[in-house]
Formats: structure tokens, sequence, C-alpha cells
């Protein structure tokens, strides 16, 4: 760019610097809009939250009473319910880990194939991931219902009538039942998951195992599961994440009762936050959820940032 | 080219015109858990106060269904992020407590004055809501609860409204007999199952007891408390109350009472709207205090008030529109939008809702009241509370360990407070 200065003698050619922006900046122009975004709504009240850990409020009050570590310690030192809380969670985890990847891989393996009705049965079984699950916490609440829920009621139906159970108002099947929900509504994502691995895995191999002699067992046990490594990272690591994370269900379903028995971390932190006014003791138990994750998060991503 | 300055011109005068009226109209928000019947009841009501008031629009938000388990929360974080309502409802007693103690709601003694208020509500509500001292509501629902009992199944057995708590047992005990349950509980939340223990520790503890008991001036640890605890235990025990009911939703409890399979149910005078909504024969539905042995008969009642932001912009606005909403005159006009009204002289049309008619006349008599634990105790402490009660429905705690457990409860919880 350059201009002309009008009513000299000799035109005068007066260069302007030009403003470069240096490659290697672009790529964090670009992220600039994201990051500004995740950390005013992400980060800024994550550290927030960690800030108000440190005290005693109630969140609605202009006064905050700094009491240190006192918070975190009271959740594993005096207060049985975070405990019973955080037991919960590590079953449901467990449980998350184990049920909803078995039979989500089971599900890819029987609908990875060209198969008339193969999109639809994989739509059928992925729709309730699809569902709010507070929808879903209430629609299986009236299920349970022991006097006009499916469930008791198909029983008493066919003979089963000693099976009829006060399912969520039973101290010791309340939770079992619930995660009965969990399974319902994710077994999609590991299906999902696990299609989208099966078909990035060679037909080639599967040729080879078959002409050295390999049957169908061996085919799964040596050419589906090893290709299958980095789904597996995935789907695990969200089933822990989602494992600890757990709240709508819960909350929707029993509303941690009977008595604290399906208390977990989320919901503890939702009823010590937002009905005890406890916001600073909340926020420790959001920070101690939030370490948990972390901790199981952090493999998942080095993992992820490799590939 | 001139018709685009027309049309420029227009829409700049409209635009003009329709922001000045913006600015010149307050808009009032008021916050209800009323539900869509309700609401809709509602709707003639705001919009008459709307037409007499050109220069405010109330417009009413409603957090429906979840009783006070849900819309504490939702009160809270509008109040935390700094955009309250102008006007909004809340029950009495301690679940108006933590918005009173962090400051956030505007006491009204100056306006108790301007509009005299105490000559307008029954003086019962107001004594329920005062704090300190002072009132930070203005009472608008006088809420009694009794059981209230198929007709149809009392006659088919022969059997009249009991007038001691061994009628009472009895009643239960000839339901029983005859494959049908007592009475239905929707234990989850805790609330509605806790109407029955109040009712044991009233017949078991006396009126004066149970005041202290729910003031914490006594302890729980006591005979009389074990004895409630028992009672419930024994009625659970005994089949009178339909089974698996712990987590059972409060509104789904109803249904067993419908299709004749338990034969009452515990709830307040809101259930004769319950009733229509339902499509169930109101002539087949009737309701009684239940006898306590003591008097005079107490009842559980509580009443359920107007609050006023302290941030709320528009206090006056606000102030003006409770008292037009609290005046008798505003309620004559619309009987079914203010039934179980605590205004002094509105009297609900026995033709067309008897029961509330029937309520209506207890309510605003001398006949005594106690509040149910739940409006008595903080939310931390009726959690408490509610736990010791399922373990004691469950089975999984015994009427004695019960008593102990919640003594122990009240002492931390008041060592907290200290602290």
């Amino acid at each position: 760019m350059s201009e002309i200065t009008l009513g000299a003698r000799r035109p005068v050619i007066v260069r302007r610097r030009r403003w470069r922006i240096p490659v290697t900046a672009i790529p964090y122009l670009f992220l600039a809009p994201a990051t500004l975004w995740y950390a005013a709504f992400l980060v800024y009240p994550m550290l927030q939250s960690l800030y108000v850990s440190f005290f005693d409020w109630d969140g609605l009050s202009p006064t905050m009473t700094f009491v240190g570590l006192e918070n975190y310690i009271n959740i594993f030192a005096v207060d049985e319910v975070a405990r019973l809380a955080l037991w919960n969670n590590i079953l449901w985890t467990i449980g998350a880990l184990a049920l909803p990847t078995f039979f989500g891989l089971m599900l890819a393996l029987a609908l990875n194939r060209r198969a008339p009705a193969s999109t639809l049965f994989r739509t059928i079984f992925y729709s309730p991931a699809v569902l709010p699950l507070v929808a879903v916490g209430l629609i299986w609440a009236w299920m349970y219902n022991p006097h006009f829920g499916v469930v008791n009621v198909t029983l008493k139906a066919v003979g089963l009538r000693s099976w009829a159970n006060g399912w969520l108002s039973n101290y010791e099947m309340a939770l079992p039942a619930t995660f009965v929900t969990f399974i319902w509504s994710h077994v999609g994502f590991p299906m999902i998951f696990y299609l989208a691995g099966l078909q990035a895995i060679s037909k080639d191999y599967y040729e080879a195992a078959t002409i050295d002699g390999a049957n169908a067992f061996q085919r799964f046990r040596h050419v589906t599961m090893p290709g299958l490594a980095e789904t597996h990272v995935i789907v695990l690591s969200l089933a822990v994440i989602n494992g600890f994370k757990v709240f709508d269900l819960v909350y929707t379903m029993t509303y941690g009762g009977p008595g604290r028995s399906t208390q977990v971390l989320g919901t503890w932190m939702y009823f010590q936050t937002f009905q005890y006014y406890h916001a600073g003791y909340g926020s420790a138990l959001a920070w101690v959820i939030a370490a948990i994750v972390l901790v199981i998060a952090i493999p998942y991503i080095r993992r992820m940032s490799r590939g | 080219m001139r018709g685009l300055k027309i049309f420029a011109a227009t829409a700049l005068a409209g635009f003009v015109a329709f922001s000045g009226g913006a600015e010149a109209k307050d808009t009032l928000r008021l916050m209800t858990v009323f539900d869509a019947p309700t609401v809709k009841l509602w709707e003639p009501v705001l919009a008459a106060y709307n037409a007499a008031n050109p220069d405010v629009e109330v417009k009413m938000e409603t957090v429906a269904g979840s009783g006070a388990a849900v819309y504490p929360d939702v009160l809270r974080t509008s109040m935390a992020s700094g955009d309250p309502p102008d006007v909004f409802f809340m029950w009495g007693g301690e679940i108006a407590g933590p918005f009173i103690k962090a400051g956030q709601v505007e006491p009204l003694d100056a306006y108790y004055e301007k509009y005299g208020w105490e000559k307008v509500v029954a003086p019962w509500t107001i004594d329920r809501i005062t704090r300190d001292g002072h009132k930070y509501g203005v009472p608008f629902h006088a809420r009694g609860m009794g059981l209230w009992y198929r007709v149809d199944l009392f006659e088919k057995y022969g059997l009249s409204e009991p007038k001691t708590y061994d009628d009472l047992a009895n009643i239960c005990s000839t339901f029983k007999k005859d494959g049908i349950y007592c009475a239905s509980f929707g234990g989850k939340f805790g609330w509605q199952t806790m109407r029955l223990l109040d009712y044991f520790t009233e017949t078991t503890c006396g009126p004066e007891e149970h005041d202290k008991l729910n003031m914490l001036q006594s302890s729980w640890n006591q005979p009389c408390v074990v004895a409630a605890y028992d009672r419930m235990a024994q009625w659970v025990k005994d089949g009178w109350l339909v089974p698996d009911f712990l987590n059972v939703a409060p509104n789904d409890a109803r249904m067993p009472v419908y299709s004749g399979d338990a034969a009452m149910v515990f709830e307040g005078g809101w259930f004769e709207g319950v009733l229509k909504s339902d499509e169930q024969p109101l002539e087949n539905y009737k309701f009684f205090l239940p006898p306590t042995g003591h008097t005079p008969v107490r009842y559980s009642a509580f009443p359920e008030q107007w609050m006023i932001p302290t941030s709320s912009k528009h206090k006056d606005q606000a102030a003006a529109l409770i008292n037009w909403m609290t005046i008798a005159d505003t309620q004559k006009q619309y009987p079914e939008a203010f039934t179980a009204s605590a205004t002094i002289g509105v009297e609900s049309d026995c033709a067309v809702a008897p029961r509330d008619c029937e309520w209506k006349k207890l309510l605003t008599s001398d006949s005594a009241t106690y509040p149910p634990t739940d409006q008595a105790f903080t939310k931390e402490l009726i959690d408490g509370f509610f736990e010791v009660q399922d373990g004691v429905v469950a089975g999984k705690i015994t009427p004695a360990d019960a008593a102990a457990q919640m003594q122990a409860k009240a002492e931390a919880w008041k060592a907290k407070q200290k602290s």
C-alpha cells in the first residue's frame, strides 16, 4: 500500500510499513475466541469454586469465613454420608466399566455386519442415549412403582409375584435398580464407539487369520480385541468419568434415598450446596469429584493426543 | 426511494413508540409453585391487575410439582445471580429461614403498617411467619392437613370417622382384614410420611412437648418419641400402609386410594382441587382431623406467604401487588383462585368447593394447630429427620435407636450453629 502526496513538485512516495501477523500466531488467533469462551465459562467458575471451597459460605450472604482445608478434611474424616457417597460412586463406576461396556461390545459385534435391519437396530439401541436423563429417570421411576409400575405388574402377570419388589424403596435394591436404568440409557455410547472401531479393522486380517485356521473365537481374541485397543481406552475412560459424574438418574429416581442409601458424590454436592446452603463444602466436594475424574481422564487425554 | 423513506420513518416511529412503551411499563415478576390448573385460575386475576395498573405488567413464573424440595433451589439461584423475582411464594417456617438469614428478604413491617395487613389475615398465620420480631412475608394461604378417606369404603365396612386413636387403629385393622390398606403414602422426599409421624408425635407427646421438640427445646431421646416411632413401625409391620412406599412420589400415593386398594391419604385442603383435576367423584371423599387424645385436638397446618426480595427494584409496586392479592375484595371476585385463603372474611362457596369450605371454617376459627416438622426444622436437619424416619419404616432402625439418633442429629445441628 502506498500514497502519493499531492501538491509537491515531485511526487513523494510514503511507504507505510505493512503490519503482518506472524504465521505461527495464526492458529492461536483462530483458537482465541474458543479459549476466551472456555476461560470465561469454565476456567473462571472452576477457579472461583476452588476459592470458595476454602470458605464457610452459605452461597447467599456477602460474608464468607475462611476455613482453610477444613471442608476437605470433613469430607474424609467427619462426613459419613460423603464416605457412603464415595463408596456408591466406586460401585457405580465398577458397574459402568463392566456392564454397559460389555453389552455395547456385544451389540457392536452383532450389528457390525450387512444385515437388512442392522441400521434400524443400531438406531434402536442408540436411541436411549439421546434422551434427557431426567426424563429417563422419571419414566423408569414409574416403571419401578411398586403398585402400578410395569416391572411388578409384568412379574405378577407371569407368575413371578414373589419377585415383585419395592425396587427403589428397598435399601439394598435401590442403587442396583437405578444402575439398570443407567445401563439401558448408556449402552448406546460404547456400541457406537465399538462399531466405529470394528469398521476400522481391515478385513485382510480376518482373511489371513481364517486362512491360518483361526476359529471365530481366535479371530475375536487375536484380531478384533487388539484392533479395538484405542477404542477400549476411550470407552473405559469415559465409563469411569461418567461413573463418577453420575447425578441425574439418582436425583430423579431416588433423591438419594431411602435414607441416604443411594447418595453419590454428585447428589451430595448438590444437597450441600443448594439445599443446605453450604456452598464452600459443596465446592470442596465438587473438587474431590473433579480430582478423581482428572486422575482418570489424564491418561485418556494423553492417549488421545498421541493418537 | 420515497417509499423507502416512508418505510424507514414508519419503522423508526414504531420503534420509538415501542421503546417508549416498554420503558413506561415496569415488569413485576411473581414466582410461584402453582401447577398448570392453578396458573389457569390465576390468569384472570393477573390480567385484571395489569388492566387496572397500566404502568405495571405482572408476569407469573412457576416451578410446579417439586414441592419444598426443589423450589427453594430455583429461588436461591435467581437470588445468587442477582436476578430475583419481585414477589415470590414461600412456605412458612424454616424453609424461608436461609433466605432471611442471608439478608435476601425484605422486612415488611413498614408495609404492614401502611396496608394494615394485621387486621386482614388470620392472626395465627402471621405468628407463624414472624421471625425475630419482624414480618418478612404476608400469609395468603392457610393450609390444614388431615386424613382424607373413601366414603364408599367406610360405608361398606360400617365404619365412621374416629374419635380416638384406638378408633383409628380399629378402622385400619378392619380394612387390613378385608384386604384393603388403611392408608397410602409416598415416601420420596420424606415430607408425606412425616405427616403421619408428626401426628403420632402429637398423640404420644402431647401438644406442649411436641412444640418443644420442634423448637429443639426438649430431647428427642425420650419415651414419648420412642412411642411415636413405635407406632410408625407398627403401622408398617401390621400392613396398614401400602407397602414399599419409601421411594414412591407423593402424588403417586393417591393411585391406590383412587383404585380402592387403600382407604385413606394424608393430604391438605388442596386435595379437593386435585380430586377435581383427577376426575374423581368428590362426594366419595371426605376428611377428618386425626384424633390425638389431647384437648384441644390440634392438627397440622401451615401458612404460605408472599415475600419480596431485598434486591427487587420495585419493592413499593411489589407491596401494592401483594396488598391487592391479599384484600378480601379481590379474593371474593376470584374464589377459585383464592381457595384456602388466609384472608379474614373470604368464605369459600360451599356449593362449589364443599371441602375447602370446611377447611376454611376450621382454619379461621380458634382451632389449634401444630407446624409440620419440615417447617420447624431447617432443610439440613429435616433431611436427618427423614433419614431416621426412613430407617424406622424400613425396619433398619429400632424406635429406641431412632429417638437416640434424632437427638444426636439435633445436638450436632445445634453445635454447628454455635460454631
